[in-house]
């Protein structure tokens, strides 16, 4: 594993985001954009989900909800390697990276279910089923986003 | 579902250290500069945070100079922190007295000085 991750480090894009000032810079920007999107679509849309704005059709939401927040997701984790490979085998042993990188997983594998099973809309889904779901996909996101950010404080 | 990401935030608790990672800011310092001089005795430079290990009269301090940018504005040059190297160090130091980790301000190669925060003089 040790290996693996000082190989990861060795890598030419490793190397590049390790020297550069304004290339760092862009990666971990488009890293929070990403968490951005993703964060500020699934909070709304798990509300919705927890029976909040009754008036507004779920459907409809979900239809503008779901893509952005699995577009805010794509970003984050097509970045969030680049950022580990600068310093992989330090960020491999830090704990609030694992258990982000656990938070990320059952968030993703609670939405793929609900989704795979129920659509894009998630028509014919039992309320419980639902709201389970929310409280999960709630729960994992922000889990996640805490987790992320004390990363950087999680000096001894 | 619940339980396992608390099992997975108190586990981020529990293994929360980050070796030879370094800081943003200097909140966590003391807020007075001290002087080191050692032997440089590992190099992690480059993004977020560049770090150096160096012996001091016996002790192993954590050293974290600027990144690639801040080291190059300074006059450091690929190479000059380098394992062997004879270094004096003047910076601040961990509040937390246990923890020997000093960030640095102004550093001395041979008789030349590089100055990382010129406005922290």
């Amino acid at each position: 594993m040790e290996a693996l991750f000082a190989a990861l480090e060795a890598t030419t894009p490793a190397q590049y985001l390790r020297a550069s000032r304004w290339g760092y810079a862009a990666v971990s920007g488009a890293h929070i954009l990403g968490i951005a999107l993703l964060v500020g679509t699934i909070v709304p849309l798990n509300l919705r989900l927890l029976g909040f704005w009754r008036s507004i059709p779920r459907a409809n939401l979900l239809r503008v909800l779901v893509p952005a927040a699995a577009s805010g997701l794509v970003l984050a984790v097509l970045t969030g390697p680049l950022l580990f490979s600068v310093r992989a085998q330090e960020y491999a042993a830090v704990g609030f990276l694992q258990a982000k990188l656990v938070l990320v997983a059952l968030g993703l594998l609670s939405a793929l279910a609900i989704h795979r099973a129920y659509g894009l809309t998630l028509e014919g889904a039992s309320e419980r089923r639902v709201r389970f779901h929310a409280l999960v996909s709630l729960g994992c996101w922000l889990g996640a986003i805490a987790c992320g950010r004390l990363i950087a404080f999680a000096i001894d | 579902m619940k339980k396992l990401f608390t099992a997975a935030l108190v586990l981020g608790f529990m293994f929360a250290n980050g070796g030879a990672l370094g800081h943003h800011g200097w909140s966590w310092t003391t807020g007075e500069n001290i002087e080191l001089t050692g032997v440089i005795k590992n190099v992690r430079l480059g993004n977020p945070h560049g770090i150096l290990e160096v012996e001091v009269g016996g002790e192993l301090w954590t050293i974290e100079v600027g990144q690639p940018w801040r080291n190059e504005r300074a006059g450091l040059k690929d190479g000059d922190l380098a394992e062997g190297v004879e270094i004096k160090l003047i910076g601040e130091p961990a509040a937390d007295k246990s923890d020997k980790r000093l960030k640095v301000e102004r550093l001395f190669l041979g008789g030349r000085e590089y100055i990382l925060y010129p406005e922290r003089e």
